[in-house]
């Protein structure tokens, strides 16, 4: 530019102010922007949890009943559906789908590609087999799934780690693809020993495996409600480091993070997260996938760790609700309908031009 | 590993295999497959003395309990798994030439569990049933797949084409299983056959020899003059078209055999991934990039590894067997993980 046009340059202090004000202006909109999405998903869940309570899926409770029995005015079997089956069933759908979009935010956010998700990379078929291998051989551990998955996925991690770091660095297509190959592996392992199981653990391990909350009862509500409150404290703690590293290793370093640490401990929490879901539910394939995403596109990437476990969370009820109650095809295992769902997404991101350049 | 060249993006002329060495190799892997033959024959959770083995092989009108083990049971079974295992070599070593991609694989790539869908979409919606009914459908799923598969592949931006094709065929498998979720989910029967099924497996499959082994020699038999083609394709479309060869038309006969192979096998024995992946790289180790030898040697490697599986799946426990599919994928898992790891493969 040659020529200055002096009437588009103000003085140094209404700059500075110009330049305060629309920051907090755009900050203000922002956490509008944050509360109102969180508000509305808010009410998406609410709505979706008196849906899945009232509608039900298997064992017809009439509707009269339904209030009655929930504000305890009704014992028999309308009680005992309502609070034995529908209500575990909703709670254990929200509280996994908390769980698997916390995970895929945190990898995503981590590994800076939107491919990059716990059951992509294999860490949920880890899970999977440690769960099975209890299922089978110990079923009367108390707990003994959830540890067993939260092991499985962290030494497959630890596998898969090791084998896709060259030269110092982990290449993301690199670990996508042995994390492909090490699914492959553990499916194998959990297919073979569905194929030694007795009768009995069978039939669990089977409905299991193919992802459904049908199976949901209070001690697994218990487990997942301990879990995402664990894990979204954790996932607080680390949003920060975590912001701070998307700007890169160095910059990170320099303003006091603790790159190899933080990574290690995102690492480790997202798998814990997508493990503990998985023993519960089984693997639901793809939630984790969609969720980060989403709430990336609402509210920018720095706040939508949290946003992405409200999303999950309304996924794999909203997908629960539909597949107990959709015509023609109901009942159905929740897993079936969210990779329907996002099979084709993942393929529209694979189809994009830079995948890597979302988060 | 510098001799599978012709998965380079720019590849140089494949070398042509000094014929003594592509001579030496495929006796080799003719005796190899002769003595896991024998071995599959032989072995088995019945054991049967060799000298009784011998006995009821010279006298097939021969009665009794081990007679009818070994001709009823084991040496369809072993027959079919050379079959299978030849097939899913061929289609292997076909689809990697073809995409130029080390990572292809039938199983990988999705295709079988495409024509695992058509397969159940025939037995739920028009009550099909029977190994040749079996056969067209999984035909078409694999043909429908492998389209799908190789236009969504080509047209990702993950990094390279042997990632985005991979990626691609991971994504069409997932519709794929969950499509066949939603069809047999209420009904019982048709879930447990299907269980049962979709564990690749040779476990009860020898009466099947019969109805499969048309299509089996007859996609073995176009693959194999296939060779001389997929060195000119290799060469790249110019240099291709330059040597006059239709190559668009070439490459659709190579990919529809490669199909028709790996749609014989999953009808056979269900989804058995990493034989033709395994199969095609041990083949060009061998005898180098000259598909005219890479060809039937990786159809006799991957009909050696598979039927050595399904040995040794018989033989791992005391009680029961390990499902083919499973062994193969302790093999190829491995196998595949090296082939990821290798440092020109995945380009940013």
């Amino acid at each position: 530019m040659t020529i200055l046009d002096t009437r588009t340059v103000p003085d140094k202090t209404t700059t500075r102010a110009a330049i305060k004000d629309r920051l907090r202006s755009a900050h203000r909109a922002k956490t509008r922007r944050t509360a109102l999405t969180v508000t509305t998903l808010a009410a998406v869940l609410v709505g979706l949890l008196v849906a899945s309570v009232l509608l039900g899926g298997v064992g017809r409770v009439d509707p009269s009943d339904v209030l009655p029995a929930a504000f305890g005015l009704r014992t028999g079997l309308a009680d005992y559906m309502i609070f034995q089956i529908r209500v575990p069933r909703a709670l254990a759908a929200l509280l996994s789908g908390a769980l698997f979009g916390l995970s895929g935010a945190i990898y995503q956010r981590l590994i800076r590609n939107p491919l990059a998700t716990p059951d992509i990379i294999g860490i949920s078929a880890g899970a999977g087999a440690g769960a099975t291998t209890v299922f089978l051989f110990a079923p009367a551990l108390a707990f003994g799934a959830p540890v067993a998955a939260i092991l499985g996925s962290f030494v497959l991690l630890a596998i898969i780690h090791a084998l896709s770091l060259r030269r110092g660095g982990v290449d993301t297509y690199r670990l996508v693809l042995i994390g492909i190959g090490m699914s492959a592996i553990c499916i194998a392992y959990t297919n073979y020993l569905l194929t030694v199981a007795d009768k009995h653990s069978l039939a669990v391990a089977m409905r299991w495996l193919i992802g459904s909350v049908s199976a949901a009862d209070w001690d697994g509500v218990t487990v997942l409600a301990v879990g995402t409150v664990a894990c979204g404290i954790c996932a607080v703690l680390l949003n920060r480091s975590l912001g701070s590293m998307s700007l890169g290793d160095e910059l990170a370093t320099g303003l006091g993070t603790s790159v190899p640490r933080t990574r290690l401990a995102a690492l480790l929490l997202g798998a814990a997260a997508a493990a503990l879901a998985t023993s519960i539910v089984g693997p639901i394939g793809f939630v984790s996938l969609i969720s980060g995403p989403i709430a990336v596109r609402l509210v920018g990437a720095d706040r939508a760790v949290g946003l992405s476990a409200l999303i999950g969370a309304a996924i794999v009820l909203g997908a629960d609700v539909l597949a107990q109650n959709a015509p023609l095809i109901s009942p159905v295992p929740t897993g079936a309908l969210t990779a329907l769902l996002g099979a084709p997404y993942f393929v529209w991101l694979i189809l994009r031009r830079r995948p890597e350049a979302t988060l | 590993m510098t001799d599978t060249s012709p998965l380079a993006t720019s590849p140089p002329p494949p070398a042509r295999t000094k014929s003594s060495r592509g001579t030496t190799v495929a006796v080799l892997s003719l005796i190899t497959l002769v003595a896991v033959l024998i071995g599959s024959i032989g072995l088995g959770a019945r054991s049967i003395a060799p000298a009784e083995v011998i006995s009821i092989l010279l006298d097939p009108d021969g009665t009794g309990f081990n007679s009818h083990v070994l001709w009823t049971e084991r040496i369809p079974r072993s027959f079919l798994g050379l079959a299978v295992g030849a097939a899913l070599g061929g289609s292997g070593l076909i689809m990697q030439a073809l995409t130029m991609n080390p990572l292809s694989d039938p199983g990988i790539l999705g295709i079988e569990q495409g024509a695992a869908m058509f397969v159940v979409l025939g037995i739920v919606l028009f009550g099909l049933s029977g190994v040749t009914a079996y056969f067209w459908l999984a035909l078409i799923g694999a043909g429908f797949t492998a389209a799908l598969v190789y236009l969504i592949g080509i047209r990702t931006n993950a990094g390279s084409s042997t990632v985005g094709l991979v990626l691609a065929g991971v994504a069409v498998a997932a519709v794929m299983s969950s499509l066949i979720t939603l069809l047999v989910a209420r009904d019982e029967a048709v879930y447990a056959h299907l269980r049962f099924w979709s564990v690749g497996q040779l476990t009860g499959r020898g009466s099947i020899m019969g109805e499969i082994a048309p299509f089996a020699i007859v996609g073995l038999l176009l693959a194999l003059p296939l060779g001389r083609t997929l060195n000119i394709l290799s060469l790249g479309d110019e240099t291709a078209r330059g040597l006059g060869i239709r190559v668009e038309r070439s490459r659709l006969a190579a990919a529809a055999i490669a199909v028709l192979l790996c749609a014989t096998a999953t009808a056979a024995v269900g989804p058995v991934a990493f034989v033709g992946l395994v199969a095609a790289h041990c083949a060009r180790m061998l005898v180098g990039a000259d598909h005219r030898w890479s060809l039937p040697v990786s159809m006799a490697l991957g009909a050696i590894l598979l039927t050595a599986a399904d040995t040794a799946g018989r033989l791992v426990l005391d009680n029961g067997e390990v499902q083919v599919a499973v062994m193969t994928a302790a093999v190829g898992t491995p196998f595949f993980v090296w082939l990821a790891r290798r440092g020109d493969l995945v380009r940013m």
